[in-house]
């Protein structure tokens, strides 16, 4: 009896462990994750420095073995500036060819043109550089570690109020990143007595604005809000000082291509935007900004240091899913993983935490041009 | 009534600009038959040349603009030697060509990038004059748009009035068939327009790189804005495809006087499908029964 009783329990005991026993994790060869960058175009800028910052991950990654001993590879493909077909192309094949569960996405209309296709096939996304708020909700697997259209149009906004300005007219990409823009900035304008002179939209890229820069003028603004991105608010603020508006144009871009083309025309203009500095207080942010020089030549700027750290996300990601076992590499486990623990070490410095509309809050701050080069006047809350 | 004179202003000087690019491309369309779409990356690669002299080795504005002349001139004339003569030899239809054309129009476009970059190309330091006369303002450099327009057009009309060989191509214009029946060496028309007309688009290509800056794709609406002045001009006429050219410039710009920018890029597609539904000949084109 007793030795049977004994048998049973051990049977039991058997049973119990078996089915409580956590799956071997199912590894691939190695972890591939997609990049859709803006690699030829007009905003090629772009994708050069987020392309810099997403290898510079990978190679740290893999140099200290990999992720659980896997390496990583990325692989990346082109949406031509922000080309909303080729990023459904580009991610079809990043899918179908190589296998890929993440993918570092960049500009809204191809980010917003993959989010079906992300939520059908689970892939995870993550934004590092496309601002409009459309995207917000577009997929269940779609993260965001940028500051979004209405955070640095309101931002600017605010700057135009501090600075005890009225009439704005405002130029906008027409495009879902340009009316997200407008659509944050003016209720915000009105609500604080503003009045808008003049809405004016250029396609991106648009090699010609001079009727739209002469209606602005028409309008009389005492500041213009440039709602574009690189490199046409080089070309806007060339226009617009050269048809003799001397008022303050506030945007929320710039960088070395906006620069050439502005040139002279620079100068005084300011913007909002997410703000990299290294800092001794955070080591990271320092060891990246200085590998980061001995690799390209050049200083970090956010949008690289948004792709290094989206790597290290989905690093973290694969390892939290792995940890769990089975079949963990795909995109439906990792954007789970975010969900459940949404805080991850972020290269700016201490943590960030991704909030339930997958949107890390970034710090917004206010910069002006000044012999070309970028100053850091504040950082600026948007009301 | 200020924004509409400088609107007039911005459409006259977009005009020329669209009516020299337009003269350039109905040249060869009007004379050889060929839509030679790839006359936009050659548009593109000249400017991009224009920019590598003037802008990256410091070279003057004229040493720019001879080498992006030069260029469009070796390129177009390629185009025809090694693309559309071999298919003109095999008598190969109509959309033979087209297709051809859009073929090179893909690979040349691509290849600007691999050879210069894919990023925006200015020419810095450049200092242009800017001048107001009442209520309006223009640079020095849309005075250059309008007078390379009036320059290169007077000339091509002179040209082609006075000289033997400028008669041949309009004999060819009117008639090709005919024309070579008479004994005219379509062979050699064909490779004259196809370099002058590429000559002809360097001039607009080097403005534009100073005015606004080079990119890969500039060359796109350059060829379309081309196309839309020949259609809307009436092909084989190249005083329609000024005229076009002129027309297209004037009712973007003012068109927009009331309606919203956005509708930018749509006003000339607007245009020619209107031209193409009440006039089909275009403003100076034949209408054949």
């Amino acid at each position: 009896m007793k030795r049977t009783l004994l048998i049973w329990l051990a049977a039991g005991m058997l049973t119990f462990s078996a089915a409580s026993a956590q799956e071997a994790p199912k590894d691939p060869e190695v972890f591939k994750i997609g990049a859709i960058l803006a690699m030829s175009g007009k905003a090629d800028w772009y994708g050069k420095v987020m392309s810099a910052g997403i290898l510079q991950a990978v190679d740290e990654i893999n140099a200290k073995g990999g992720i659980e001993g896997i390496k990583l590879e990325a692989v990346i493909e082109d949406h031509k500036s922000g080309v909303a077909k080729e990023g459904v192309s580009a991610i079809t094949r990043l899918i179908n060819i190589h296998n890929v569960q993440a993918v570092l996405s960049s500009f809204s209309p191809p980010t917003l043109a993959i989010a079906p296709i992300a939520d059908e096939k689970g892939i995870l996304v993550l934004n590092g550089g496309g601002v409009s708020t459309a995207m917000v909700g577009a997929s269940k697997y779609l993260f965001h570690n940028r500051s979004l259209a209405s955070d640095l149009g309101r931002a600017a906004a605010k700057r135009a109020n501090e600075l005890g300005l009225k009439r704005l007219a405002q130029l906008a990409w027409k495009s879902d990143a340009g009316e997200s823009i407008i659509a944050a900035v003016e209720p915000y304008w009105k609500s604080k007595g503003g009045t808008i002179t003049a809405t004016e939209f250029m396609e991106v890229g648009a090699p010609n604005i001079d009727t739209q820069v002469a209606k602005i003028r028409a309008s009389n603004p005492d500041w213009v809000g440039l709602w574009l991105f690189s490199p046409d608010p080089g070309l806007a603020l060339k226009k617009i000082r050269e048809f003799g508006l001397r008022v303050p144009v506030i945007g929320i871009e710039y960088n070395e291509d906006i620069q050439k083309i502005a040139g002279k025309h620079s100068d005084g203009y300011e913007y909002t935007s997410d703000y990299f500095t290294p800092s001794p207080e955070f080591p990271w942010s320092q060891q990246f900004a200085e590998n980061y020089k001995k690799r390209t030549g050049e200083d970090p700027e956010f949008y690289a240091a948004n792709y290094y750290e989206a790597v290290y996300v989905v690093a973290e990601a694969i390892r939290r899913a792995r940890a769990k076992g089975g079949d963990y590499w795909n995109g439906a486990k990792l954007a789970a993983a975010i969900r459940e623990n949404p805080e991850f070490d972020s290269v700016y410095g201490g943590k960030m935490v991704f909030q339930e509309n997958g949107v890390a809050k970034k710090r917004v701050a206010l910069f002006r041009v000044k012999d070309g080069k970028s100053e850091f006047v504040s950082y600026i809350t948007p009301d | 009534m200020d924004l509409l004179l400088q609107l007039l202003v911005n459409g006259i000087i977009n005009g020329s600009h669209y009516a020299l690019l337009g003269i350039g491309f109905g040249l060869i369309f009007a004379t050889t038959r060929i839509v030679h779409f790839a006359y936009g990356p050659i548009f593109t690669f000249a400017a991009y040349v224009g920019w590598l002299l003037a802008g990256g080795l410091g070279l003057s504005v004229w040493v720019g603009l001879t080498g992006a002349v030069a260029t469009a001139l070796v390129l177009g004339l390629l185009s025809y030697l090694l693309i559309y003569r071999p298919l003109e030899l095999r008598n190969a239809p109509v959309l033979v060509p087209l297709i051809a054309s859009l073929g090179l129009y893909i690979v040349l476009e691509n290849l600007v990038g691999v050879i210069f970059g894919t990023g925006v190309r200015v020419v810095e330091h450049l200092d242009t004059q800017i001048f107001f006369v009442g209520p309006v303002f223009f640079t020095s450099l849309h005075v250059w748009q309008v007078i390379s327009f009036l320059v290169l057009g007077g000339a091509l009309s002179l040209y082609l009035r006075r000289t033997r060989i400028g008669k041949a191509i309009l004999a060819m214009t009117d008639n090709p068939e005919m024309a070579r029946i008479i004994g005219i060496d379509t062979l050699r028309v064909s490779l004259i327009v196809f370099a002058i007309g590429s000559m002809i688009s360097a001039v607009p290509a080097m403005l534009i790189l100073l005015k606004d800056g080079a990119s890969t794709h500039m060359g796109f609406a350059a060829v379309f804005l081309a196309f839309v002045a020949v259609v809307v001009g009436g092909v084989g006429s190249l005083k329609g495809a000024a005229a076009g050219g002129f027309l297209l410039g004037l009712v973007q710009s003012l068109g927009l006087w009331q309606i919203p920018t956005e509708w930018q890029n749509s006003i000339a597609f607007i245009v020619l499908f209107l031209m193409i539904l009440l006039r089909p000949e275009g403003l100076f084109g034949v209408r054949t029964r």
